[in-house]
Formats: structure tokens, sequence, C-alpha cells
């Protein structure tokens, strides 16, 4: 709950949202959870919006709500955390399309925009909305096969219910376990056929789960960093050891229960035609793969041919220290790195060590120490002789790192280069705003005349009024926002590191 | 007995006592010269001490007699008495070196004097004064014909007390070229990957020979220079190392676990002022700069 994260969450919403609701925001932001007369009283906007945006903000999971003291009243907090999950959108659809296809893709886009939806709307919303395109061949049938099958692996959960509890007027969500449906094919052809919804009887109701994707990427971060490390062979290897891991331990465990290697290597025989190396050397590669895979996995007992945890920690560390080596380098070059990368090795070490070890000049060396110090890279702790008569007595300065804040810092720093990004992006969109908006007039009537069967001549003059100059305005600002948003999924990748960091708690 | 004699005498001792640098006894000498009196060797022996061509050793009881080096005798030849005195105490210190101050305590001479003495025996180039790596103000003297130890002169990385950091980069780019050559034997090695991983590896020695066939370096460079060397790339998070059976540092070139992260890849992970940057005033990201070059 920093100020750089205010900021951002504030931009965000104001992108997503607009300006009420930003402003909600900001206020539920800055006072922690507060009733609506309270945000009322401070935003100065009418209660009537403010109950709107709060509305928003319940539905797309962004604020909570809680009992107040007395039972009577509800206070409304916000949730910034989620709040980010909002630029990790198109990252989720991409994951699923290339899992499960574009129908996948549809569905959870559908899905993510309506918060929360019941399976019959959903399907029907979708099937109609692509009832006509011949290209995509959609038809309910799939559409519904495919739903079970989100729900079947997770990716898709049912929204928890509101239970009002006994003394208190205040309704708590409470989460429901997941039951895969069994939907009618036949009433959703009914619905679909009818064109409204007010004879259904569907009330469950169904939401994205994020933690699902957020599994998916944290799998993949892990996949790629052995691959990157040591071959495409060991990152399978990898892939089937956190298979069979999701079998037998809580998803988000610092260290799995042990994994027999019996099953990785069964996992692998069936792999053989991809990956005949690995099959054929799977023991060897287990052990190259706990011995130089970046501690991921640990040996952690003999029984049947060996037994491995996978250390989900463990890799978050890995990982969080290459971010914090990358940006150490580009920072302050990659003398200052290698300090940064001794100071690590070595735990406590002091400045003339440190000039010896890194053989870099006693100047520079010294320069560049106190430069990590400075920007909060390292720290230092000075150790007084006790006892000593008189000033001569010389401190001893040990350097180490404190890997927990030197994280935080870097994503601290995160937020503010995200917010940096989105505001120079909602800069340029107003600066442009009129060309922009002339675009897309233009392209709208252009539209309509191409589905009214209009002579090209006319097109053709409807779409010159865009002069070249105009028009070659328009592609660069096209550009630099696509590069800032492309900036923002980077950004929100390595916010990502370090969130999984987070969710262990410091040793 | 004629002068000359007792220098003919002398010049048979000396020979024989160049035959033997470890020491001659009187048995030598009466072995290698029979027809000579005691007497006689006696006066010479004597007379050999007093021009300090030898030093007296008692060896189980026997003296011993030994040659004097070169140097010594030179030094001793039109110096003074303090002159010796400090010599033969910057003598005793070896090719670690004394400090002035130590000198002075133990010689007990004054300050100026101590000053002109150490100047006349630098200048007939006897000894020298090399300054210490680890104190820049501090002085060392040694004789001049000395290697300084490596705690004085830092070793192969220093060139009259500075530190050579090129050449400490071209060494370290050299050895992860040699290392790189290798990396790639683990990727999909068809012999499995423990032998990849095996081949991938680079000993030190290897690395040291490899630098020596290049001839980069004027110095010869020991394992365990290479080996500091080797350590910087670790540091540098290209290489990583390991310990075979035998105990002997293996290396292997590695790439780092993830590609540069987002945070780098946008102008404000390296901004230096991205500390001061904020939504109004002098500094702010609808007007900066390094975001307008790298949109551009």
């Amino acid at each position: 709950m920093s100020h750089q994260l205010g900021r951002v969450v504030s931009i965000i919403l104001h992108r997503y949202f607009g300006d009420i609701v930003q402003t909600v925001g900001d206020d539920l932001f800055k006072c922690g959870s507060k009733p609506i007369g309270m945000i009322v009283k401070t935003t100065g906007l009418s209660r009537g919006l403010v109950i709107e945006s709060l509305r928003t903000l319940l539905k797309y999971d962004i604020a909570a709500f809680e009992p107040s003291v007395n039972q009577l009243i509800a206070e409304y907090k916000l949730v910034p955390e989620n709040v980010l999950l909002l630029i990790r959108y198109p990252r989720y659809l991409l994951q699923v399309k290339s899992k499960y296809g574009s129908e996948a893709e549809l569905l959870i886009e559908e899905l993510l925009q309506q918060a929360t939806c019941t399976a019959t709307v959903l399907l029907v919303t979708i099937a109609t909305k692509y009832k006509d395109d011949k290209e995509k061949n959609i038809t309910i049938m799939s559409l519904k096969d495919m739903f079970i099958s989100l729900a079947t692996a997770g990716y898709i959960q049912q929204a928890p219910v509101a239970e009002l509890k006994e003394g208190s007027e205040i309704p708590t969500l409470v989460p429901v376990a997941t039951i895969v449906p069994d939907l009618d094919t036949r009433i959703l052809l009914q619905v679909m056929n009818a064109g409204n919804f007010n004879d259904v009887k569907d009330n469950i109701y169904w939401k994205v789960n994020y933690d699902r994707f957020h599994q998916d990427f944290r799998d993949e971060l892990m996949i790629k960093a052995i691959t990157r490390r040591i071959d495409e062979n060991a990152g399978e290897l990898m892939r089937f050891l956190l298979e069979q891991m999701y079998l037998n331990s809580p998803a988000w465990a610092p260290e799995s229960n042990p994994v027999s290697a019996l099953d990785v290597r069964d996992r692998c025989r069936r792999a053989a035609t991809d990956k005949p190396l690995l099959q054929q050397y799977v023991d060897q590669y287990l052990k190259v793969l706990e011995e130089s895979g970046g501690g991921f996995v640990r040996r952690c007992g003999d029984a049947s041919g060996g037994q491995f945890c996978v250390r989900a920690r463990a890799a978050a560390l890995q990982l969080v220290r290459a971010a914090l080596d990358h940006l150490v380098t580009e920072r302050l070059g990659s003398k200052a790195a290698r300090i940064f990368r001794l100071i690590r090795t070595k735990k406590y070490i002091e400045e003339e060590d440190i000039q010896k070890n890194a053989m870099l000049v006693n100047k520079e060396c010294k320069q560049l120490t106190y430069k990590l110090l400075e920007e909060h890279f390292i720290s230092c702790q000075p150790m007084r002789k006790a006892a000593t008569a008189g000033g001569m007595a010389k401190a001893i300065y040990l350097y180490h790192i404190k890997l927990h804040e030197v994280a935080h810092t870097a994503r601290e720093m995160c937020y503010r280069s995200l917010h940096n990004v989105s505001r120079r992006a909602l800069h340029e969109r107003t600066l442009h705003a009129r060309l922009v908006d002339k675009q897309k007039r233009v392209r709208t009537i252009v539209h309509g005349m191409r589905l009214r069967g209009e002579p090209q001549e006319n097109i053709d003059d409807v779409e010159e009024t865009l002069t070249p100059p105009e028009q070659a305005v328009l592609q660069g600002v096209e550009k630099r926002l696509k590069q800032l948003s492309t900036a923002e999924l980077e950004l929100d990748k390595n916010l990502f590191i370090f969130n999984w960091y987070f969710t262990y708690p410091e040793t | 007995m004629s002068v000359k004699q007792e220098d003919q005498l002398k010049e048979k001792i000396l020979n024989v006592a160049r035959k033997n640098p470890k020491g001659i006894s009187h048995k030598d000498i009466t072995a290698a010269i029979p027809d000579i009196s005691s007497a006689e060797l006696v006066t010479a022996i004597n007379e050999l001490l007093q021009q300090e061509y030898f030093d007296l050793f008692n060896q189980n009881g026997a003296l011993l007699y030994r040659l004097k080096t070169q140097v010594n005798k030179q030094a001793v030849k039109g110096a003074d008495n303090e002159e010796k005195v400090v010599f033969n105490l910057i003598e005793e210190a070896g090719n670690k070196g004394i400090w002035i101050r130590e000198i002075r305590i133990r010689s007990n001479l004054a300050n100026t004097q101590l000053t002109k003495v150490l100047k006349s025996l630098e200048s007939k180039k006897l000894i020298k004064a090399v300054k210490c790596v680890n104190a820049s103000k501090k002085k060392v003297y040694m004789l001049y014909n000395l290697e300084p130890d490596r705690s004085i002169s830092g070793g192969a990385w220093y060139q009259d007390q500075d530190f050579e950091s090129e050449f400490v980069d071209i060494l370290n780019v050299q050895c992860l070229r040699f290392l790189n050559q290798r990396s790639d034997k683990i990727k999909n090695n068809p012999r499995g990957p423990i032998v990849g991983r095996t081949q991938s590896y680079a000993t030190a020695s290897e690395v040291q020979k490899y630098i020596t066939d290049l001839g980069i370096s004027k110095v010869q460079l020991d394992v365990e220079d290479v080996i500091t060397i080797l350590n910087t790339l670790v540091y540098d998070g290209k290489a990583e190392s390991s310990v075979y059976p035998d105990g002997s540092k293996v290396y292997r070139s590695i790439d780092p676990l993830i590609p540069a992260p987002g945070l780098v890849q946008v102008p404000c992970g390296v901004c230096p002022l991205v500390h001061k940057c904020s939504t109004t005033g002098l500094i702010t990201p609808q007007e900066c700069t390094y975001m307008t070059e790298w949109l551009e």
C-alpha cells in the first residue's frame, strides 16, 4: 500500500472506468475502508454516483465490503492487487487461446467483461454474437463443451454466494466449491431461439479464476528458466515434475511434497516420441536438473528410485535475483552488477575485500559501491569496536544485501514505471484526441457506406477528409501507443515475478 | 711470506669457496690446498674475514666459511658504517621490504641522516623503494635485485602500483570466450546431459593454457591468477563454478535465468531521475525526453 501503488491504481481505474470511479477508488485507497456516507462526504460526489461506482468496483472484484462494527452498514475497501489484474487481461486471453483455442478465448473474454455471469447467459450471448460468422463456425455445442473443460481445468470457477448471517444486516460472500455443471443443450438452444432469458432457471454464477492462470504463468517462468539454463529436454522434465506436483501438493506451496521419479520416468516414456533424448537419459537429466538447475528441484529421498521436491519458493528467489541483476546492470553498469553479485555471494563483506575480489580499480570500485548504497540496492552494517579509547578505533563496514527490501524497492520502481507509461499513453491520447476522434468517425461512415453499397468514389471522398499529414500523425500515435501498451504488459510480467516472491513470507 | 704469495693464497681459498657455495670448513681448505700451514691459513682467513668476503658460521662445532654474494661485497665497498647497518636491515627484510620508520627505530639513526643514507644507497642501485599497493603513501625499501612480494606489488594485475583494469577486462573477455566455445555442449547432447555438462566445464588450468597460448599477457599468469579472473566471471553472472572430485575448480558459462525483464525495457528502469519524477512539476512522464526518444 505505497504511494506509488496508489498512483498506478488511480491511473488504471481512470483508463478503464473513467473519472468518477477513479475519484472513489482514490478515496478508498487513501482511507482503507469506509462506509458510503463518508465516501460521499470526502469525494463531494452525489450519493447515486458513488453507489454506481462502488457497484462497478464490486462487480469486478476490485473492491470488497465488510460489515462495520455495529453490523448495520457496510464498509468498503479497495483491493489494489486486483486493480493491477486489469492490465493482465490480454495475457489471460493469450494463455487460454494458446492452450484451448479461440473458442475458449471468446468465453474468457466475455466472462472477463461481464465479471460474473451464468453459464446459460454466457454461452447464449457468445453464440448469438457469432451466429452469422461463417469463418469461425462457432456452435453452442462446442462452446458448451469448452465451457465444461475450462471449468474442469479450473480456469473458471463459481462465484462466491452472498449469505446473510444472523444478527447482521450485511451479507458476506462465501466461496463455493466449483461443481462442473451439466448443461442441457436443448435448453440452451431453446433460449437462443427464443432470444430472451426470462424463463431460465440457471442461477449459478461463474467468474474467471485468476489464480489458475497465475499458476500457468509461474510454471511457464520456471520451465523457461530451466530451458535457458540447461536445454529443452530439461525444461520438459521440469514441466512433468510440475504436473506431478499438482497431483499431491497445494499449488503455491513453498516446497512441494515429494514426487516419485518413477512417475516422472513413466511420463517421459509417454513423451518419448517428441523427446527421445529425455526418455533415454531421464535419470541423468534429473541429476543435472538438481545440481545445475538453480535449486528449482531438490532430491529429498531415495525411495523408489528417487524422490524430488519442486521448490517454488527457491525458484521465485532465483528469478527475483536474476531480475535484480538485470536491473543493477542496466542502471549502474556491469561492473556494479559484479559488485552486487559479489556481495550477495559473500553475504557480508568489507570494502577492501570487494575491491580485491571484483578486480576493479580502487576508486571506481568505491564509487560503484556507494552508488549501489545510494540507490538502496545494498545495505551497510557498521561494526564499531566497543571500548576502544579515542576516535582512532576504526569501524568495520560490512556490506550486505537485504533481498526482501531490495525487491521491495524494485517493485516500487515497477509501479512507478507502470504509472509513467500509462500516464504517457493517456497524455498521447488526449493530445491527439481530436484526430483520433476524426479517424473513428471516418471509419464508421466508410463502414456504413460499404454496407449500404455506395459507389467507391463517394467512399474515397470521405476517406480523403483525412489528409496525408494527419494520417502520418495518426500512424505515429498508433505506433507509440502500441509500444506503450507492450511496455505495460512487460512491466506486468516483471511485477508478477516480484509478487510471486512476496507471496512467501520473509525468512 | 710476501704479499704476492699471500694474495695467491687468498685467491686459492676464494676459488675453493666459490666452488662450494654452501660454505667450506678448515678441512675443505686443507684438502684443496694441501701445501698450506695452519698459521698461514689463519692469517689469510682473518684478512678475508676482515675484508668481509666471508660470513662465519658455526656448524656442529666446526667453523664454516661461506662466501658473501657479489652485491653484498660491492655494497661494503666504500660504504661507511651507517650505510652498512641500514643495508643489512634492508637485506634482512627480503622481498617483503621494510618501512622507513622501522629502519629508523632499529638502526637508531636520526631522520635526516637516514634519508641521506637511503638516498646514497639508492643512487648506487643497491636498494630500491617500492610503493605498497594497498597503502599508496607507504613506501618500503628492499634490495635492488629483488622481485617485490605479491602483497606489496599486488601480483600480476599491477604495473607500477597501478591496477591494470584494461588488462583484467581483456582477460575477462577472453576467458568468457573460451567458456562460451564449450557452453553449447550441454544442449541436447546425444551422449546425455551429464557428459554434456562435463564437456561444457573447463578447468582453470585449461583456461590458463588457452590464455598463455593466446600470448596477450606479457606476464606469466599462474593458475591462481586465472582463477581470480574466472571468479570475476562468476560474479558477472556469466559463469558458474563447480568442483571436480579431485578438488580442481571447473567453470562453465551460463545464461541468466530470465531475459531482460520489463522494468529495464522501459526508460524509467534506467532513468537517473526516476525518483524525482512526479505527476506535476519539472519532471513528468508527459514531458519526459527519455520517453520521447524511446517512443521515436
